[in-house]
């Protein structure tokens, strides 16, 4: 691929004693050439190679062991005619709405919450970021445990006298996938609220002061003080929430494994049982190329927009 | 305002990109044809992470180093780990020397890519490994008619229940499949789910097991084997028999069975929710202390007295890399794992529910594994499971197609249309 | 006054209400976790017995000297530590580079090359993981805790860039022309102006880093092939054993692993409050 070279060498503090200018420097500084590029090559080659390859795969038939088979396009043509893909496919988008809008939400609210220095604010705050941090093992452990026939959900639905809405939760076909929303959610909450909480903190106080003394209600300086200055955050939350929401695999994969049959399947784990449990990586690698497809044509699309405002 | 200048951008990245795939494209799928090492210890790569059995292994690795013939490294990996990486280790520029895995089908695919050592050397030259069962010899030849296997242990499986509770329900092992149906009805009038499955969670395998002896019992192993291995299709009128005796006991099997893992299952049928359940002697591990002498099993009844009695004994073993530098130090390991007192060593150290595979070697001495070994020698035939029989990749559309039929089980012929469509994916692959 | 004590009561009002409401949250949080911990106390028997969702009708201790001795987490928490301190200090300071030099400056194809570093983010990284073990091998670096962090940083890198633009783009230019209008050069600008004006963003991303490199389990299994190397997300499905697993050696197993993360993240979120003041330069 093609990598742009620049001389590595930190340029001394100049004094720009020649020529001032009026808006920031037009020829960019080797340093900042340098500070671009190292990263870049970094991915570039951890990334980048590993990807190409894999997109190569997609070409291919391949098991793992014995030399590939190249067979064009035939992956994407198997793809097209694919019930389980179509559905999976289906479950990806409704997985993006539902999961990525409520943890959106749920999480810019949960920052507005707490967003104040208070006694005790540290503590909630640990409190919902608990989840993220607990290891998969555990949590898919104890949701399971929630979720059984003879589970604590069951029980509490009976309990307070709901006994008719007892479920299978993780095995019924029409209830799987929403059972693992949650536990999904429960986990995702607590980050999306620590990147808002972040953008938050940068919000000038004079603003709302500004606006209070204007006489401006609490919903009135959200709507027109938080949310636009929240706007370039905003941008990044959501782009980490729609990626995270392709992405969006340990969950699905240690409750449900996209079962029962297929109800719960998204993109990510028909990819990861094709390419590892069926052992056709030429397939797998061809589902990773359409997730990334969808993934860099939503973000793209969004971004755009995004920056087109900014500017 | 667009800085892009996406259009010619995107198309000479494009060019760039196609030949730089097809260069590249070529080093990700290589196997490498480097060595290992022929320094230091036999590296020997373990899926036994359960920690009992962890433990026992390494009681096995420290008795080999003290024989002073030479040493091993043993490494254990999750099983789940190991499963998936198997192949990416075999094919790796500095493989392990000696695996654990099971013989049969999946060795032989290995065998079939040249990624395995050739043990017939191991095999003549060891005067325990000459007095192994044939059945043993023939599992562990590849079809390339050499050794690729040493054998370690086996277990089998069983329809296992609790003397206790039968005693209190008043029930006792059934003889025929029409004294198994008897057995069910009365439980059930006894308000117990007859046929405990734990078959949910991640251990959707579980009911394969039913798959398997019905096949084995109706249609023979021989058919079996041959089906697994994809010279008959799922959709013909055998299976299809297998399914219609599957639908007589059915409404007898637990209604949370297709939701609950199986180490939940072996609770309820501890704790007397159901009645018995089709297993391997793994479940075991799952029991409390308490209840291990209280655990029974019986024979999965005979359907068709006319098909030979087969049974299934999965064995579980070694192998080694086919580009080991230090394949002397492996022989010598692996003489020593097929010993008496090697086999000896790892069953006192793990659970003692399973089987050596030498025929001197002593096992764990309960009434359970005695009974077990009776169990395993009436048998003609021996098959190991559905997936060691046929391959891993196959599993998946079986765990598919029986969850299904145990939701709905009228759906039975669009089932296995598509479990044969999904199955030729993998045959053809 | 009546009218300051009206205020007085509705302001303790609210705090009771916020106190009850976020509480309340709080707990219904930590149930399932509260969960995790009941279970890390119980003997195998006991879950064998009776099953996960059940009572507690046991009590002990050795879960948790199981996990660290038998299950070698010991080993396997300081590797963890070996590959995530330096993972999120160096991935951090590069994003935070690349970052200050796509923001800040006119580069040309900016736009693009921050796209091209988040797409790298984009990629399902399942299907890295046979090209990635590869690579590590045809450098020769596989099986060894560099290669870790070097993919770690390798995959992290373009996500923490995106992130760190997004908050620096919001910088005011004017702070920038008045530096450079003082005399300084890029370092001095990035290091004593945009750096400490993103702290916020730094302080989140890095508790945000260092519990997922922590927790990370794909990478490690993929680079990784020895036990003694491991971190302790792989130690704790080592626990797991091929059919039958112990429940409550891996719920205390998993109570070790959590604990360096919440003390991260507890030292940490005191810096998102250290708020940041956009009216001051320099």
């Amino acid at each position: 691929m093609a990598v742009l070279t620049a001389p590595e060498r930190k340029s001394p503090a100049r004094l720009p004693t020649s020529g001032k200018r009026a808006r920031g420097p037009r020829r960019t500084p080797p340093l900042v050439l340098a500070f671009v590029l190292i990263p870049l090559l970094a991915e570039a080659l951890w990334v980048f190679w590993p990807a190409l390859q894999g997109f190569y795969l997609a070409l291919t038939r391949w098991d793992g062991v014995s030399a590939p088979q190249f067979v064009g396009l035939d992956n994407f043509r198997e793809m097209a005619h694919d019930d389980v893909f179509r559905s999976a496919a289906g479950h990806t988008v409704l997985w993006l709405v539902v999961f990525g809008g409520l943890s959106a939400l749920l999480g810019l609210a949960a920052a507005l919450l707490l967003q104040q220095e208070r006694r005790g604010v540290g503590f909630y705050r640990a409190a919902l970021f608990l989840p993220v941090v607990f290891s998969l093992v555990a949590t898919a452990l104890v949701w399971q445990a929630i979720y059984q026939p003879d589970g604590v959900l069951n029980q509490l639905l009976e309990s307070v006298g709901l006994g008719s809405l007892r479920h299978a939760w993780l095995a019924d076909q029409d209830t799987a996938l929403y059972a693992v929303i949650v536990p999904a959610l429960w986990r995702q909450i607590g980050y999306v609220m620590v990147l808002y909480l972040a953008g938050l903190k940068g919000i000038d106080p004079a603003l709302y002061e500004a606006a209070k003394v204007d006489g401006a209600s609490a919903w009135q300086r959200f709507r027109h003080v938080t949310l636009p200055q929240l706007r370039s955050v905003n941008a990044v939350v959501v782009s980490v929430i729609i990626i995270d929401s392709l992405r969006s695999f340990d969950v699905v994969w240690s409750l449900t494994r996209g079962g029962p049959y297929h109800s719960s399947e998204l993109l990510s784990t028909y990819m990861y049982s094709t390419a590892f449990q069926s052992l056709r990586l030429g397939y797998g690698s061809a589902l990773a190329v359409v997730i990334f497809v969808l993934a860099f044509g939503v973000i793209c699309s969004y971004l755009v927009r995004a920056f087109r405002e900014a500017d | 305002m667009a800085n892009f200048q996406t259009g010619r951008r995107r198309f000479l990245a494009g060019l760039g990109a196609a030949g730089t795939t097809a260069l590249l494209g070529g080093c990700v799928t290589s196997t490498s044809s480097g060595k290992s090492s022929s320094k230091g210890p036999v590296t020997l790569q373990s899926n036994l992470s359960a920690p009992q059995a962890k433990a026992a292994m390494e009681d096995l690795v420290a008795a080999y180093g003290k024989k002073g013939s030479g040493k091993a490294g043993l490494n254990t990996v999750a099983a789940e780990t190991f499963r998936t990486q198997l192949p990416t280790y075999l094919t790796s520029a500095n493989p392990p020397d000696v695996y654990t895995w099971y013989p049969g089908s999946v060795a032989n695919a290995y065998a079939k890519k040249n990624l395995l050592l050739d043990l017939d050397e191991v095999w003549s030259s060891s005067p325990d490994l000459k007095r192994y069962t044939k059945a043993l010899n023939s599992l562990c030849t590849a079809s390339s008619g050499k050794k690729v296997f040493v054998p370690n242990t086996y277990y089998w499986w069983g329809m296992f229940y609790r003397k206790s509770h039968f005693a209190k329900w008043g029930v006792s092992e059934p003889k025929s499949w029409d004294d198994f149906l008897d057995l069910c009805d009365k439980l059930k009038s006894k308000g117990v789910a007859p046929i405990g499955l734990g078959a949910g969670g991640n251990t959707p395998w579980v009911a394969s097991a039913w798959f398997d002896y019905l096949d084995i019992r109706i249609n023979g192993a021989q058919y079996h084997r041959e089906l697994l291995a994809g010279k008959h299709r799922f959709d013909d009128p055998e299976v299809r028999k297998v399914f219609d005796r599957w639908q007589e006991v059915l409404p007898y099997f637990d209604p949370n069975g297709v939701a609950i893992p199986f180490q939940d299952a072996t609770t309820a049928l501890l704790n007397g929710h159901t009645g018995m359940m089709l297993i391997g002697t793994f479940f075991a591990d799952a029991a409390p202390k308490s209840a291990l002498d209280d655990i029974d099993f019986f024979r999965f009844p005979v359907i068709d007295s006319k098909v030979p009695l087969a049974e299934e004994a999965p064995v579980d073993g070694y192998f080694a890399s086919v580009r080991t530098g230090r394949r002397d130090q492996v022989f010598d390991l692996l003489r020593y794992l097929a010993t008496a007192e090697a086999q000896e060593i790892y069953i006192k150290g793990s659970s003692g529910t399973v089987l050596p595979c030498n025929p001197d070697a002593k096992d764990a001495g309960t009434a359970l594994v005695k009974k077990g070994r009776k169990h395993v020698d009436a048998a003609a035939e021996i098959t190991q499971f559905f997936n060691r029989d046929s391959s891993d990749a196959l599993q998946p559309t079986a765990d598919t197609a029986l969850t299904k039929f145990l939701a709905k089980p009228k759906s039975i012929g669009g089932i296995l249309t598509d479990w044969q469509r999904d199955a030729e994916k993998i045959w053809n692959a | 006054m009546s009218a300051n004590s009206t205020a007085l009561r509705r302001k303790r009002a609210a705090t009771a209400g916020f106190h009850l409401g976020a509480g309340a949250l709080a707990v219904l949080w930590l149930l399932p976790i509260a969960l995790v911990l009941v279970t890390s106390l119980r003997s195998f028997d006991d879950i064998a017995a009776h099953g996960l969702g059940s009572w507690p009708q046991s009590f002990t201790l050795g879960n948790f000297h199981q996990a660290w001795v038998d299950g070698g987490q010991q080993r396997a928490l300081i590797n963890s530590l070996l590959v995530t301190v330096p993972c999120v200090l160096v991935t951090l300071a590069l994003a935070a580079m690349a970052a200050f030099g796509l923001s800040r400056y006119e580069l040309p194809f900016r736009r693009s090359l921050l796209l091209l570093m988040l797409g790298g983010n984009l990629l399902p990284p399942q299907i890295l993981l046979i090209p990635v073990s590869k690579l590590s091998e045809l450098i020769g670096v596989f099986d060894t805790l560099p290669a870790l962090i070097g993919v770690q940083i390798g995959f992290g890198v373009g996500f923490y860039v995106f992130v760190l633009h997004g908050f620096m783009r919001s910088i005011p230019v004017e702070i920038q022309q008045a530096a450079v209008v003082d005399g300084a050069g890029p370092w001095q600008i990035f290091w004593r102006i945009i750096l400490p004006l993103t702290r916020p963003a730094l302080a989140a991303l890095s508790a945000l880093s260092f519990t997922w490199i922590f927790n990370d389990l794909l990478w490690a299994i993929t680079v990784l092939r020895s036990d003694t190397k491991m971190p302790i997300t792989a130690a704790l499905i080592g626990l797991q054993g091929q059919y039958v697993s112990m429940w409550n050696v891996i719920a205390a197993g998993s109570v070790i692993a959590a604990a360096p993360t919440v003390a991260v993240f507890l030292r940490f979120q005191r810096h998102f409050v250290a708020g940041l003041n956009l009216g001051a330069v320099k």
